[in-house]
């Protein structure tokens, strides 16, 4: 185990008082591991004909943030989830195929030039959201994302800026908590936990980028170096994109689900929204409409705000229809649905002499931001960071697929495993109007049309994957490799109902408020107008926890 | 202490000399959580009755998998009686290729044509077909790329099959025996993680 020279002690542990004036959750969930039964069955129900403060649709990253901010200032919250409320130690397994069910598996259809796969890479089910399964990562944006249109002439420019964020991100940075090496990249920044140990997969790619001079650090990962509250330490197992049954990684079931439910906020899972219900006279939202157990059931409530995430949230909200919106609620001017973003993914393997045994650690581990700004020489604009990925054996199955090879040339790369080591990239691709969410003919269970999501990337997106791929076959080859092979995917999704300035751009405004129903607000990914190359998951919760204030401050006038 | 018939200890897929001597992934089952050991163990024994493929499709089914695998002896990773568990329960990924069906009707319709195109070549079906045979029809589908194979884009036809067979085999303790993959982790976890470190439960290759 090594780790770069860098490694210091960040911000120390006394800042668990800060914490806990925020937010209680690691310290309410049981010592042995779980979810804490008592207070889901205490938990506070709402009857559908209560009108609550506001009712949220969707409870990963955005909506269990904003549920667990607007509960402790005093507000009546349920939000609603189409999936279970999990409990990692019944729900979940240590098992790459026993996963299925943490992903969202109702039909969906992928279209375009460069159709993007959906489920287990990029898609959530259930509380706690895709954050369930992500890897862990938990990057901020650089400044440099929020005017890229200003700065590099492609992509868009917010109408936020790094710095109206910033609080939100240490904040949240804080609450998971995020373990890492001071950050040299984007705004400079230290993390509250020191970095973790780093696996065989981890000092490949430390060795290769000291010999080729290319910066790089260990982090920023959201498990905690050590106990957090009631929360164990990580014990390596490498099963984080399974769900972590250890409630060491990060996630809102366990960060922000307790304090919420410990303020009154209700949960109810197995609920799917079919709509949202707007008042002909006075244009606001009522409530919602959703199935429970095959049957549609409603909650009145005096806001509502969308957490369903980059497919889901346009997918209702063009479902959402009525005389005064015929064409899907607040899509007058044609945004919903459209700019959504992926980033390029490519995951580049080497063989190496040694045993490397990816699966075990954490796999995230190492990252470097070194390439995520425009490279004044380079043919492209914008970037890609690099990071360690550990693909288990289905998943490491699929590289060897893509690289032609299937009967006894697969089983032989596969009997070889123990020797491979791992890194991904994520290639900022730019926004485009043409890439989004529009319904189909097809219907899921309850009979309500599916996304037919169509994705096609441009050039410059095209230059920038070739870039990052050949950037990690350097660095994988200076580390000692023997042989490389690289499979092209997508990773994340953002996009698809953005900020703007005016409704003519966009569908929400700077405070995430939609521009055409006043107390209706979306909370989740698909409010970002650029991504970076940055994991997208710290940044849409800092975005609702900064919405929390704004609602709160507000309401108190 | 878990049962598990000794006819599933210590086995790779077709009996093949392990590049890991002595190691079995089930050694380990005493250590590994209850709901993890409930859903690995279960695939060690799907029925043999199939429900989700008809009489004719099983017997491509299992001849197209096993040839995907390299599966050629027992004892076999019973792949596609894995996948018709999937499939009879609507357990798919639920996205799939606009111009694809979904995922049940794909294999149904895929599954088809590749008999199709045995007949036409060889005059049988394709699980009648001799090994080179086998391979040379299945080549013939890799080799197409993005065009149409019958109806659909070859390439996503091929997604489509290697994507299940593989999920199923690589879930297997055989498949992870011939890989030195210790599998489930939990609440066991890893001591000695960095390069060419091993548990004692590790074994190193040959």
């Amino acid at each position: 185990m090594k780790v770069g020279a860098a490694m210091k002690v960040g911000a120390s542990l006394s800042l668990y008082g800060d914490v806990r004036t925020r937010n209680d959750s690691a310290w309410l969930l049981p010592k042995a591991p779980g979810f804490p039964h008592q207070l889901r069955d205490d938990m506070r129900r709402y009857d559908e004909t209560d009108e609550v403060d506001i009712v949220i649709v969707g409870c990963g990253a955005g909506g269990a943030t904003l549920a667990q901010r607007l509960a402790r200032a005093g507000w009546s919250v349920v939000a609603v989830d189409a999936g279970p409320f999990w409990d990692p130690e019944t729900d979940w397994v240590s098992d790459e195929r026993g996963s299925h069910s943490l992903y969202w598996t109702d039909p969906r259809l992928i279209s375009g030039a460069d159709p993007v796969p959906m489920g287990s890479n990029n898609s959530g089910r259930g509380v706690g959201g895709s954050m369930v399964h992500y890897a862990g990562y938990t990057p901020r944006f650089h400044p440099s994302d929020f005017a890229t249109l200003s700065n590099d002439g492609v992509g868009a420019d917010w109408p936020i800026s790094y710095h109206d964020l910033r609080p939100y991100y240490e904040h949240i940075e804080h609450e998971l908590p995020v373990a890492g090496q001071p950050w040299p990249w984007g705004d400079p920044h230290s993390y509250p936990f020191q970095a973790q140990p780093v696996s065989g997969n981890g000092d490949v790619f430390i060795n290769g980028c000291e010999r080729l001079g290319i910066p790089v650090r260990v982090g920023p990962v959201a498990i905690a170096n050590g106990r957090f509250g009631n929360r164990p330490h990580c014990i390596y197992r490498g099963f984080c994109l399974q769900g972590c049954k250890v409630n060491a990684k990060a996630s809102p079931l366990i960060t922000h689900v307790p304090d919420a439910l410990a303020h009154g906020a209700e949960i109810r899972a197995h609920s799917h929204v079919s709509s949202v219900l707007i008042d002909e006279h006075t244009g606001l939202a009522t409530g919602v409409t959703y199935f429970k157990d095959g049957v549609e059931r409603r909650q009145k409530a005096r806001m509502v705000a969308l957490a369903a995430y980059s497919i889901e949230t346009p997918r209702l909200l063009l479902l959402s229809t009525s005389k005064r919106f015929k064409n899907g609620l607040c899509n007058d001017e044609g945004q919903v649905g459209h700019y959504v973003m992926v980033q390029g993914a490519p995951q580049t393997a080497g063989r190496f002499e040694s045993e490397v045994r990816m699966y075990k650690g954490p796999p995230p581990e190492v990252s470097s931001e070194e390439f995520y700004e425009t490279d004044p020489a380079a043919e492209y604009k914008r970037g890609f960071s690099i990071q360690n990925v550990s693909p288990l054996p289905i998943t490491f199955a699929e590289h060897v697929i893509a690289q032609g090879h299937w009967g006894e040339a697969l089983r032989d790369y596969m009997r070889d495993y123990v020797h491979w080591s791992s890194l991904g990239s994520l290639c900022e691709l730019l926004p485009s109007y043409e890439n989004g969410v529009t319904l189909a003919s097809e219907a899921d269970k309850h009979g309500l049309p599916v996304a037919n999501f169509s994705y096609s990337m441009c050039d410059n997106d095209k230059q920038l994957i070739k870039a990052a791929q050949s950037k990690m076959e350097q660095i994988l080859r200076a580390a000692g490799a023997t042989e490389t092979m690289t499979i092209q995917r997508f990773a994340h999704l953002v996009g698809g109902c953005r900020m703007a300035t005016s409704a003519k751009d966009g569908v929400v405004d700077d405070h995430l408020r939609t521009f055409a129903v006043p107390n209706l607000y979306v909370t989740d990914g698909s409010v970002l107008l650029t991504q970076g190359s940055a994991n997208p998951a710290l940044t849409i919760m800092s975005l609702a926890a900064r919405l929390a204030d704004h609602l709160v401050g507000v309401s108190r006038g | 202490m878990v049962f598990i018939a000794d006819s599933f200890r210590g086995r790779t897929p077709g009996s093949r000399p392990s590049r890991f001597p002595g190691f079995d992934v089930l050694d380990e089952v005493d250590r590994w959580d209850a709901a993890t050991a409930g859903v690995v163990l279960a695939r060690l024994t799907p029925s043999p009755e199939l429900s989700f493929f008809t009489g004719v499709e099983q017997a491509t089914a299992e001849a197209l998998c096993d040839h995907l695998l390299a599966q050629h002896d027992e004892p076999r990773v019973p792949v596609a009686a894995l996948i018709d568990v999937r499939l009879a329960t609507g357990e798919t990924d639920g996205w799939h290729y606009a111009d694809m069906p979904e995922d049940g009707e794909a294999w149904r319709q895929t599954l088809a044509f590749l008999d199709d195109d045995a007949t036409q070549r060889y005059g049988t079906v394709f699980g009648e077909l001799t090994k080179d045979q086998q391979a040379a029809v299945v080549q013939a589908i890799q080799n197409l790329k993005t065009q149409r194979w019958h109806a659909l884009p070859a390439n996503q036809v091929w997604s489509l099959w290697t994507r299940y067979a593989c999920t199923a085999f690589y879930s297997h303790p055989w498949a992870w025996n011939e890989m030195g993959f210790p599998g489930p982790a939990y609440p066991r976890g890893y001591k000695n993680i960095g390069l060419d470190k091993r548990e004692p439960f590790e074994v190193a290759q040959q």
